[in-house]
């Protein structure tokens, strides 16, 4: 009686029904969002790295941020945009913002909508205002990547006639002083698909431009020989990566906004729980039937 | 005749691809730039043209055959026009020719892609988190010695990674660090060389017209 009430208990093990997983998942996940708290992580050295390397940007040079994330990883990877966006605008960087695809603009669009306007709406003079043209300039979108990536060592205005907006790029305040490359202190990536490898293989080797990435965790891995070999000047890893960027960001700067990384950790913290007990639970009944076997 | 002009064509684009890599004389720079910013540029836009067409072909041809779905194609023919129309004539922000708000809601293509295309794609993506954890529970056992040391691996890096990492240990977000910096960096270093001899090898097959596979057909 009590062997067969224990061959049951491990055959259901090893047989959860998906909706049960589906069910705690969603549960892990929502509640903490639910209840947003953001929860302190301690920067690693390639998000310090990439840190200190926009925030190392000379004054005559721009910060070039290519924002060639999808929708799909909006959740991972906005966070990292706005982050550094809000870093560059607070040490009054200059930006000039594009994307390699069409179907990413949008949220570039979306990101420097909310930095900018978090910055004015405390703006106090025109010079506290971050005011486009003069502090920033959003390049939009020009098909095929190859064309940006190798054109902007010559002009960027040239590659770039005209912005998002229309307006003629050389006649833009900004556009004045930033030519080419050697305007961009550092070229920093956010993508989630082998794009920083093409900066590293076109702009960095042909035109010497510092990259810096942010990239999802699952391609994270692929990136980290280009970290190591220094081509990245600095690496910033999935909604983790993001969020000690924030938190540099924070303690550095001492702006109090939103932290939606930040935010996302304690549901991701409950989320790899969760996957790791039922690889766990997962493999005890795997044991024990092939013990009994 | 028409397989070997475009063997040349690659042969002649191909070259020309490689040389300004390694010659920085002002006319061999000069000319890749006219290729690039220009001839290039145009290319493309008619490959646009090319695509847009044939994925509107596609579909047209599947509403007139009534073949499996067809019905979503008319979603997709819908979908193109009203987006190509205010994206032609109401701008990127409400800034074109067409006046793309009723009353205080703007109808602009930002605004169509904030409110559907984002929250159609992320919440397909975050399915996935979904399918992960099943599939890892389904699949994820330490079957043999390798996938053991993978399972060990992962749990090391995942666990890293979390912000709990350091309460737990102080040396484990180190720890996983190195299993990223070391290991991982060595494996994939060798992953990337043989990728990018194989690369440059097909490549060289393609631009000596060795590998013709592209350019379709059985010869």
């Amino acid at each position: 009686m009590v062997r067969g009430w224990r061959l049951k208990f491990i055959d259901r093990l090893t047989k959860i029904d998906r909706r049960i997983i589906y069910g705690i998942l969603a549960l892990v996940v929502i509640l903490p969002l639910v209840f947003p708290t953001a929860l302190k992580v301690k920067p690693m050295t390639p998000v310090e790295k990439l840190y200190e390397a926009v925030d190392n940007i000379p004054d005559e040079k721009a910060l070039l941020l290519d924002c060639s994330y999808a929708p799909q990883i909006k959740a991972e990877v906005e966070p990292m945009a706005i982050a550094v966006l809000r870093h560059a605008f607070a040490k009054r960087k200059r930006v000039l913002v594009l994307a390699l695809y069409v179907q990413m603009l949008g949220l570039a669009q979306k990101a420097l909508t909310q930095v900018t306007g978090e910055f004015n709406s405390k703006a106090q003079t025109n010079a506290d205002s971050i005011i486009y043209g003069r502090d920033y300039v959003f390049l939009g979108w020009t098909p095929p990547p190859l064309i940006p990536m190798l054109g902007m060592g010559e002009s960027i205005a040239g590659v770039y006639p005209a912005d998002y907006y229309g307006n003629q790029t050389d006649t833009l305040e900004l556009m004045q002083q930033i030519k080419n490359y050697n305007n961009i202190g550092i070229l920093v990536c956010l993508s989630g698909s082998a794009i920083p490898k093409s900066w590293v293989a076109y702009a960095q080797n042909r035109f010497g431009v510092a990259v810096g990435v942010g990239c999802t965790a699952v391609s994270g891995a692929d990136f980290y020989p280009y970290y190591q070999t220094g081509q990245f000047s600095g690496l910033m890893v999935g909604m983790k990566g993001a969020a000690e960027y924030e938190e540099l960001v924070e303690e550095n700067l001492e702006i109090k906004e939103k932290r939606m990384a930040s935010e996302a950790m304690l549901p991701m913290t409950y989320a790899h729980f969760v996957i790791m007990l039922f690889i766990i639970i997962g493999n005890i009944g795997y044991f024990i039937q092939r013990r009994r076997k | 005749m028409k397989k070997r002009i475009a063997l040349v064509l690659v042969f002649v684009f191909g070259i020309l691809g490689i040389i300004p890599f390694l010659i920085p004389h002002p006319i061999v720079q000069n000319s890749d730039e006219y290729i690039r910013n220009d001839i290039l540029r145009i290319l493309a836009a008619f490959a646009l043209v090319l695509a847009l067409g044939s994925l509107l072909k596609v579909h047209a041809d599947k509403i007139r055959r009534k073949k499996v779905n067809w019905q979503y194609s008319w979603v997709l023919i819908l979908a193109f026009i009203v987006s190509s129309i205010i994206g032609l004539f109401g701008g990127v922000a409400g800034t074109g020719l067409l006046p793309t708000s009723f009353g205080s809601f703007p109808f602009d293509i930002q605004t169509l892609y904030e409110n559907i295309i984002i929250p159609l794609a992320s919440s397909m993506f975050a399915l996935l988190a979904f399918f992960m954890a099943s599939a890892s529970y389904r699949a994820f056992r330490a079957r043999s010695s390798e996938a053991t040391l993978l399972l060990v691996a992962a749990f090391i890096v995942m666990i890293g990674f979390l912000p709990v990492a350091s309460s737990i240990s102080l040396k484990l977000p180190a720890f996983a660090q190195w299993v990223l910096n070391v290991p991982n960096v060595a494996g994939q270093r060798g992953v990337l060389f043989g990728i990018a001899l194989g690369a440059v090898a097909t490549s060289l097959k393609i631009i000596l017209g060795i590998e013709r596979a592209w350019l379709g057909g059985g010869d």
